[in-house]
């Protein structure tokens, strides 16, 4: 069991997410950063996808009930057990009695608690993830003073990790700018050329309305094409007939905003859409502090397939390097 | 008539390939996209991971890590090239009845706290509405609008959300009407909104950008089960439903409420077999008949 001192600011149980729900507005959801989330399992010993915590932020203040293994994982955070620094992507035994405490992050934004043999908590079509909706959970968990969490039992011989370590060179960076693959399309064409170029030679800037739902960036200003007025009212140009989003999907509201929709998002608008960020690129967004700047590049489906199996393949060596 | 252009495929990042079917709102696009996804569901593919029919358009995620994108690509060509006949696209589909109390209090007051994201912050979402349609009379703006029944095109956005297109176009074909130029961050539960040509009902409370117009009291999202209609699903919609707004008051609107809270509630609902292509040649006749009795 877990009891909950202190919630941190948005903390909730999440796994890899739920598949096949999309087309009735359930999105896929699952740890907005799922590479650090997964190596955070690696190190407890977990198999990918058991359910972990995801700290946005700050972290929470936790009574472990029962002797586990944990690994915190993610953005740098200054973690504590009674008070005690403890280092980040390592595999540290905790003892009946203890408290998990944290500061605020560093950089980044979400840091990942992985236990041994993962949480227990009630499954919503097929996944564990919390999907928030109006600041309140439509599924899952989200941690509140007083809360308790229960925790299954750590995976038999789970103890002998305890003190394995990740090298930082298998860790991902985190910085003030991030560059990020797209490939363009969608509804492009109501962008003028100009626009295309405005979106991709300028800097971007992250604003604080981004969450788990979507990413609000400002810049520009990107023109559109001019389209025939329908209506009276309609001297605005940046609605189109409203389509399905597809995670990492990049839409323009107006000229100077950004909505980049992520692991929560909602499955559809009628927003223009310019393209979509790659997949392998969405942990990295997902990690954007507000006034992060953000340069976007085009690429073909040829290369983001490259840069698809290149991130596969670094998330398989750091398994590797964990089990061997 | 029924007429479909070809439809344009494009790759979307590295795991979704995106279908236009038209860049217009259409009745028959909206056909064809619950024609081609119904058979993509009922077909079991390896690799593919969601099936999203919209209103002009569909989406297919799916994992390249399984199915090669571009064989992919050509296999859905394929699947889309047997639905351009008009007799390929029939539809089982049920008419299904939402009480709906227009311009209430709750949705007049969301409409003022968020004026200045609209369109103009000078009239109420439901005048902005009115206005745009052409009406300058409340009762008569409510009356067409319930008199319309709307097909369900797409469900998506957030938990069960359903566009509903209208089936009866006004003479001057489809409106447009606009939405907020920035989303409002909070929407309440089962609030009603008009975007562009379409309705919408808000299953939880939410952001949002269409207009707001009022509000049901009979849920579309129900994770509890109680209510019969939600027996096999926690969603009301189904793509290629047809749904129509009964005007309702205040005494009605708390009536049916506590009946939803007992559990007791029960939707006025009608299965009807739509052929598509009566209704692109009969129009009016056609819905009329379908209705009948409802």
């Amino acid at each position: 069991m877990l009891d909950v001192i202190k919630p941190g600011l948005h903390t909730t149980v999440q796994d890899l997410g739920r598949d096949g729900f999309y087309h009735l507005g359930v999105p896929p959801g699952g740890a907005a950063d799922k590479y650090s989330f997964q190596i955070g399992n690696f190190l407890v010993g977990n198999p990918a996808h058991y359910a972990g915590l995801e700290i946005r932020m700050l972290g929470p203040t936790l009574l472990f009930t029962k002797r586990t293994l944990i690994a915190i994982t993610g953005a740098p955070t200054p973690c504590f057990i009674n008070d005690e620094p403890v280092p980040m992507w390592q595999c540290l035994e905790i003892k009946a009695g203890d408290v998990l405490s944290f500061r605020f992050a560093q950089q980044g934004i979400c840091t990942y608690v992985c236990i041994s043999g993962g949480i227990h908590s009630p499954e919503f079509l097929g996944s564990q993830s919390t999907y928030i909706v109006h600041q309140k959970p439509e599924c899952g968990y989200k941690l509140e003073i007083g809360g308790k969490l229960m925790i299954n039992e750590p995976l038999p011989g789970a103890f002998k990790h305890a003190g394995r370590f990740l090298p930082e060179s298998f860790r991902p960076s985190f910085s003030k700018t991030a560059e990020l693959h797209a490939t363009l399309g969608l509804a492009i064409h109501r962008i003028s050329d100009e626009g295309v170029r405005v979106f991709l030679d300028s800097e971007w800037i992250v604003s604080t309305e981004s969450d788990r739902i979507a990413y609000r960036l400002s810049g520009g200003p990107i023109s559109f094409e001019h389209t025939v007025q329908t209506t009276e009212t309609d001297d605005y140009s940046a609605n189109v007939v409203d389509l399905p989003y597809p995670v990492g999907v990049i839409t323009v509201p107006n000229p100077k905003e950004l909505i980049i929709l992520v692991s929560d998002a909602t499955a559809g608008g009628g927003f223009v859409t310019i393209g979509a960020v790659i997949s392998s690129d969405l942990d990295t967004l997902n990690q954007c502090r507000p006034q992060t700047t953000v340069h976007f590049s085009a690429v073909t489906m040829e290369q983001a397939l490259r840069l698809r199996a290149e991130k596969k393949q670094r998330l398989a060596s750091a398994a590797e390097y964990l089990t061997t | 008539m029924l007429a479909l252009a070809e439809t344009r495929f494009s790759f979307v990042g590295d795991e979704y390939i995106y279908a236009e079917i038209s860049r217009e709102m259409s009745v028959s696009t909206s056909f064809k996209a619950l024609a081609v996804t119904r058979e993509l569901h009922a077909r079991t593919i390896p690799g593919i991971i969601d099936i999203c029919p919209a209103n002009a358009s569909y989406l297919i995620r799916y994992n390249p890590d399984i199915v090669s994108p571009y064989d992919l690509l050509d296999y859905l060509k394929e699947i889309d090239l047997t639905k351009s006949r008009p007799e390929a696209l029939n539809l089982t589909s049920r008419i299904v009845e939402i009480p709906t109390w227009y311009n209430d209090p709750t949705t007049r007051e969301y409409a003022r706290r968020f004026k200045d994201r609209n369109e103009s912050p000078h009239f109420s979402d439901f005048e902005l509405v009115m206005k745009s349609r052409g009406f300058t009379d409340e009762q008569a703006f409510i009356n067409d609008h319930a008199s319309t029944p709307y097909l369900l095109t797409m469900v998506g956005f957030i938990l069960g959300t359903a566009w509903e297109f209208p089936l009866l176009l006004p003479p001057d074909g489809v409106f447009d009407i606009p939405k907020y130029k920035s989303p409002r961050t909070e929407t309440p539960r089962q609030a009603i909104g008009m975007g562009g040509a379409f309705t919408v009902v808000y299953p939880v409370a939410s952001s949002g950008s269409y207009q707001l117009i009022g509000i049901t009291p009979v849920p579309v999202y129900h994770p509890e089960q109680k209510l019969a209609e939600f027996k096999d699903s926690m969603f009301l919609a189904r793509p290629g439903d047809i749904w129509v707004h009964r005007p309702i008051g205040e005494t009605e609107y708390y009536s049916i409420l506590t009946q939803v809270e007992n559990g007791i509630y029960r939707y006025r609902t009608k299965n009807f077999d739509f052929s598509p292509e009566q209704y692109a040649q009969e129009g009016k006749a056609y819905i009329d008949s379908m209705m009948k009795g409802f």
